[in-house]
């Protein structure tokens, strides 16, 4: 299970307003707080104009590396941003994101080739967002066979599915979950992540739809979630529904993550 | 750190894969076997209070046995022979028409860990079963009954009196969830123990141990 804690972004409005008013003490503290919560990535997002992007970037994971050892989560739509950002962390962490829109994932994928980065991909094409699970799938094949070709092991890849809203939804989330069956069925030891809360825009008691979400997306196959780590009944659900799909020996994660405080108020 | 004192802590922690290493790096350090031995068991007694007084969890209480049976391995061949690191053989079993068995077993990896030889009858034991587990054993120093149910409360009963008619001289051990220290005493046990975490220390008081 890998927790991508997803504080640090500038669509957030207190943090937009941390970012404006260059308040490092606000940023720190969030990276500390996640660190502690159990993030295993700090993603970090600047959510800023273009021309000021880059430098918001350095600022914020300087902050970040400053405060925790934590690795980083380079986050822009921009791929460009994300490869100059690689070269402000001093250690690899995640690539956030690509996708098969025009080149993205060619250029990304020259400079993470040989590094340690994992590397997060979105099952989105030059069509957009494809409607059906086999559609997501045919882009999936396609991603695959860049990551063959830059010769990037499966494990380091975050497959994210693409999740949406699920008040617009005719089949609830059944269809997002048999893209998930198949990844994993494809490739056992690849990941499979997604930003968790998207799941409940335009709904009351969000963070009851966005645990439900959790639960059945992570018996699909799910294992690596962009969350706000500090909500810990969010976390105590991912604990112990990892430690009811049997992958957790003895209980022994979810007791541990219980005696450091992780899901306890 | 001594590594008698590293051993304890790993099995204390139930650090599984790593005992079996710090068992023999004790032993190449000059510790005897049964000086080792006995820092297990003392770890396990730290275990079972921490258990009783709802410190840690089952789990963590299993974790911890499974780890010193890994270290157990390591001495046996050196021990093996040697019965008189034994406090003698117990027999336990769920009495009849109780399927239970989580408990037993936990007591049983508990008494296990604490020095007993454990002789395991299953569920759905017949009070003559005991009498005849006691009988076919060597050495045999302790019966221990265990009912999880109400309505096999008067299983219990029958079992301890079978086994106090057929051997006055057995000291019977009573526990599970509906068992109380009054029943216990109403039905003529020698002891009865609330939890797995304090069957131990119960046992090896009832043999003078």
């Amino acid at each position: 299970m890998i927790i991508i804690g997803e504080k640090i972004n500038g669509a957030i409005p207190s943090t937009a307003k941390a970012i404006a008013a260059k308040d490092s003490e606000f940023i720190k503290n969030l990276a500390i707080k996640q660190a502690e919560a159990g993030a295993d990535y700090i993603d970090v997002c600047a959510s800023v104009d273009d021309d000021i992007e880059l430098e918001t970037m350095k600022w914020l994971i300087d902050i970040v590396q400053d405060a925790t050892d934590v690795p980083i989560a380079v986050d822009s739509p921009n791929v460009y941003t994300c490869i100059e950002s690689m070269k402000y962390c001093n250690k690899p962490g995640l690539f956030n994101s690509v996708s098969l829109e025009g080149d993205k994932v060619d250029v990304a994928f020259k400079v993470i080739a040989d590094t340690k980065w994992e590397c997060v991909a979105l099952l989105n094409s030059d069509k957009g967002i494809p409607k059906t699970a086999k559609d997501r799938l045919d882009v999936f094949t396609d991603l695959m066979a860049k990551c063959k070709e830059y010769n990037i092991d499966p494990s380091r890849m975050h497959i994210d599915p693409l999740i949406e809203m699920l008040c617009t939804s005719e089949d609830g989330i059944a269809m997002v979950t048999e893209v998930i069956r198949e990844i994993k069925k494809q490739y056992p030891s690849i990941h499979v992540t997604g930003a968790v809360s998207n799941i409940s825009f335009n709904l009351p008691a969000r963070r009851i739809a966005n645990q439900a979400f959790a639960v059945l997306a992570m018996s699909a196959g799910m294992d690596s979630f962009i969350l706000d780590p500090l909500n810990k009944d969010m976390m105590g659900m991912l604990f112990a529904t990892e430690a009811m799909m049997g992958e957790d020996e003895y209980c022994m994660e979810y007791i541990g993550a219980f005696r450091e405080g992780v899901f306890v108020k | 750190m001594s590594k008698i004192e590293d051993v304890k802590v790993l099995v204390e922690t139930g650090k599984s894969k790593k005992v079996a290493a710090a068992v023999q790096e004790a032993l190449d350090a000059g510790d005897k076997a049964q000086d080792i031995l006995d820092a297990m068991i003392a770890s396990m007694g730290v275990v079972g209070d921490k258990f009783s007084t709802g410190e840690i969890f089952v789990p963590e209480m299993l974790i911890a046995a499974k780890a010193m049976s890994k270290g157990v391995d390591v001495l046996k061949p050196i021990m093996a022979g040697d019965t008189s690191n034994s406090l003698g053989t117990c027999i336990m079993g769920t009495v009849a028409g109780d399927l239970h068995d989580i408990g037993k077993n936990l007591v049983i990896m508990m008494l296990e860990s604490s020095g007993f030889d454990m002789v395991d009858l299953g569920v759905d034991v017949p009070a003559e079963k005991f009498v005849e587990a006691v009988k076919e054993n060597d050495n045999v120093v302790l019966v221990a009954c265990s009912g999880l149910l109400t309505t096999t409360m008067p299983a219990l009963k029958e079992a301890v009196q079978t086994i106090k008619a057929a051997c006055p001289e057995m000291k019977v051990i009573v526990g599970g969830a509906p068992v109380t220290q009054e029943y216990a005493d109403e039905i003529g046990a020698d002891g009865y123990a609330p939890d797995a975490g304090s069957s131990a220390a119960k046992a090896k008081e009832l043999i003078g141990a």
